[in-house]
């Protein structure tokens, strides 16, 4: 099987309220990470990195940041006449309220743009994963193991969570016996990261029965049913390198102080797998007599002329005279006026803090300050 | 075919020789400016702010690198289906083919590809320059005087005019006398190599130049002192703002430094007219525990460690630790090892300065580390001195 007759589908409509404010407005996809990138950058990029041409994105509620981002596709080379990419907003027939109850549901809205696409396999994922993985590499383990879907794990300790999360067993032979969803304490050490590869076919057959049964979502009521009783054939793959999971606070503040190490950066944007995000025309930062400036991600259109010691200051990000910002992740076009102090803070876009103004968060629980606000 | 009103055509044919070692092997509207630009970035993203959609460069010289560059003309949102932009270069007709032999030639050599618009009036443009103008409302003015051409002019300081091309003009701006370089200057509105013509009367002057076998074939030598010999009706139209030919070393580095002052003299965070390029994409820049930076501009993808001030880093530059960067301009994924000193100098893309290497020196005339080249470690590049290295431009990434 060649990439070119794989698909992906990204489904963008869960848990998004775990992000409090930054989720208020967009969806986790479009949350705005490492300077100037979003979550699903890194996901549709590594689509196209595998040479898969066809990707569609499942949008539920908030969906224009994500819309706008994604555009026609053209920043991910993903404009091509048949293929490319696929917006799939929701929108209301009889048997849809515009809502989806669970990814079953926005798939079964979605049945006829898969059916129509000419690819064979499908990799579905959610959205809230950050990784630059090479799915061809999951392809040929799919295929050499025979089964009927093919599920990627990791057991990097750093992506266990008690609360919340898919967990698989997986027995000798590399095989899925049981699957675990959002368990107290997780059995398995083996986190899903939610990425299934299968035939098309097989999908479709899935989600009408699991959609004829009243069923909503594809793992728990579909996947992990089938493995546990049906027989379900699933492979597990084992994904390796750095991935990181957006579904708090304290996940999106760590992953974005953790890209700002040389080394975590070089292998999440490597050279032969660049990460592609919606480009805007920016002058490059500029440092003012003032500047001090240490262990810091600076994007181009930031002005700074003040203290910022390991932060992340996205596009267009200003910070004035005499101000002193420290564990800061500052998003596009937001202010710092002088004097201000900030410790601990997520700035989300356009945000503004006036002169002298003060905000030290605890490092454990960092304050946010939503978009548009003024300080 | 639809009729366009205006289209415009950019010369960008010309080797800029004044420029050393950095025009070898690129065109002068290819060389990087301002951190992330290139020079022909300004005339493009000039057009498509003022509303001019179709888009001709003529290449010549050392076309590889611009033609790549402008791609399909997305960055400059010119890569539509009726218009856009189109390169240009000279091509074979009939039994034998012809470079361009003057601007005016360049443009005699792509009429039928004008006619295809059918435009009422055509903009010539040049590579060379950094400025931001509103070509629209020249043209407006240019339609509204009735003028068979309208040049842009800005005004010299006086002492200046004997170097430029002066158009001496009536109280309501139209041209009476195109004096070139004169020793004792009329007036001190100088040339800026902006033109809009009536496209009918273009083509008549081009064609009549054509002719002579004995002309230039140049815009400011030929077309326009024929235009001005049979009483056309010419005017100057006044441009205010910043305005920079990048044409030596020196006012190439001068330029950037420019971008250094606070505020700047050209205005490149405005919104309303922003200057477009094709991006490289890279991730925000890095600058590790222990750097230094004040008082510089530097672009996505750099690594900082050393120390940099006064200075603009372009996409990609790494800076080592305990190296020095101070009054330079260090172009695309450039690389100063540690402890390499680099004052006043312009490195260009993709040039390593060796660990402990000195590169010009404080106060001294600009040095350069052209394309690729490689400074030895402990190697000294004096002020002034143009640097090839061995490999030349053989060896680019």
């Amino acid at each position: 099987m060649a990439m070119k007759d794989v698909m992906g589908i990204i489904y963008t409509g869960e848990r998004d309220s775990f992000l409090r404010e930054l989720t208020a407005l967009r969806a986790v996809a479009a949350v705005p990470v490492a300077g100037r990138y979003r979550v699903i950058d890194f996901l549709v990029s590594s689509f196209v990195n595998s040479d898969i041409p066809n990707v569609g994105v499942i949008m539920q509620k908030n969906y224009h940041s994500l819309m706008d981002h994604l555009g026609s596709g053209k920043e991910w080379d993903l404009h091509g006449k048949s293929d490319g990419l696929f917006i799939l907003p929701p929108f209301l027939t009889a048997e849809n309220n515009g809502q989806y109850p669970g990814s079953l549901d926005a798939l079964h809205a979605n049945l006829n743009y898969i059916r129509r696409s000419r690819q064979e396999y499908v990799l579905l994922c959610n959205s809230l994963i950050i990784f630059n993985a090479d799915f061809r590499d999951m392809v040929k383990s799919y295929e050499k193991s025979g089964a009927d879907v093919c599920m990627m794990y990791s057991k990097r300790p750093d992506m266990q969570r008690s609360e919340y999360g898919v967990y698989l067993g997986i027995d000798e032979q590399g095989m899925i016996n049981d699957l675990e969803i959002d368990p107290t304490k997780p059995r398995y050490e083996n986190t899903s990261l939610e990425v299934t590869l299968l035939k098309k076919d097989l999908l479709i057959n899935l989600i009408d029965r699991g959609v004829s049964r009243g069923y909503h979502d594809l793992m728990r009521h579909v996947f992990q049913r089938m493995i546990r009783d049906a027989g379900l054939r699933a492979a597990g793959y084992e994904y390796k390198k750095p991935c990181y999971r957006i579904d708090s606070i304290q996940s999106y503040f760590r992953f974005n102080m953790e890209v700002i190490k040389p080394e975590i950066r070089n292998d999440l944007f490597s050279d032969d797998r660049p990460v592609y995000t919606k480009l805007r025309d920016e002058m490059p930062a500029r440092y003012l007599e003032h500047a001090s400036i240490s262990d810091s991600i600076v994007a181009d259109g930031c002005i700074v002329d003040a203290r910022v010691s390991r932060s992340v200051l996205f596009r267009g990000v200003r910070i004035g005279k005499g101000a002193r910002v420290k564990n800061c992740i500052i998003m596009q076009d937001s202010v710092v006026e002088e004097d201000a102090e900030l410790e601990n803070c997520i700035l989300d876009k356009q945000a503004h803090v006036r002169a002298g103004g003060k905000l030290i968060g605890p490092p454990s629980y960092p304050i946010v300050i939503s978009k548009n606000m003024t300080i | 075919m639809k009729k366009k009103r205006c289209i415009a055509m950019l010369l960008a044919g010309g080797q800029g020789s004044r420029l050393g070692i950095l025009t070898e092997d690129m065109a002068k509207p290819a060389i990087p400016y301002g951190g992330k630009y290139r020079i022909i970035d300004f005339p493009l993203s000039n057009c498509t702010n003022s509303g001019i959609d179709v888009v001709g460069v003529m290449t010549q010289y050392q076309p590889l690198e611009l033609n790549s560059y402008i791609g399909s003309g997305s960055p400059w949102d010119l890569d539509l289906s009726y218009g856009g932009v189109y390169v240009l270069p000279p091509y074979v007709k009939g039994k034998h083919g012809e470079w361009y032999s003057g601007t005016a030639n360049a443009i005699y050599q792509n009429v039928a590809f004008i006619r295809q618009f059918s435009p009422d009036h055509v903009l010539i443009l040049a590579g060379d320059h950094i400025y931001k103008m509103d070509y629209n409302a020249m043209l407006n003015y240019h339609i509204e005087k009735e003028a068979d051409a309208t040049i842009a002019v800005r005004e010299v300081p006086w002492e200046d005019a004997p170097r430029f091309g002066i158009m001496n003009t009536t109280a309501e701006n139209v041209i009476f006398e195109f004096d070139e370089k004169p020793a004792k200057p009329k007036n001190n509105k100088a040339s800026m190599g902006v033109y809009i013509f009536r496209w009918d009367k273009l083509l008549h002057y081009l064609t009549e130049d054509a002719k002579h076998p004995d002309s230039s074939n140049d815009f400011g030598k030929n077309i326009i002192p024929n235009m001005m010999a049979d009483k056309q009706r010419m005017m100057a139209y006044d441009f205010e703002g910043y305005w920079k030919d990048v044409g030596t070393v020196y006012s190439l580095w001068e330029a950037h430094m420019d971008l250094l002052q606070m505020p700047m003299p050209i205005d490149l965070y405005d919104k309303n007219w922003r200057i477009y390029g094709r991006n490289p994409g890279e991730t925000p820049h890095y600058v590790a525990p222990g750097a230094t930076v004040k008082n510089c501009l530097v672009t996505e993808g750099c690594e900082v460690y050393g120390s940099v001030s006064h200075s603009v880093l372009f996409s990609g530059v790494t800076v080592m630790e305990g190296a020095v960067v101070e009054d330079s301009v260090v172009m695309p994924n450039a690389v100063v090892q540690c402890g390499a000193m680099v004052r006043r100098a312009i490195v260009a893309e993709d040039a390593v300065i060796g660990a402990g290497a000195t590169v010009g020196e404080t106060g001294g005339e600009i040095a350069v580390v052209g394309h690729a080249a490689t400074v030895a470690k402990g190697g000294k590049i004096e002020p002034g001195q143009q640097f090839r290295g061995d490999a030349g431009s053989a060896e680019r990434k």
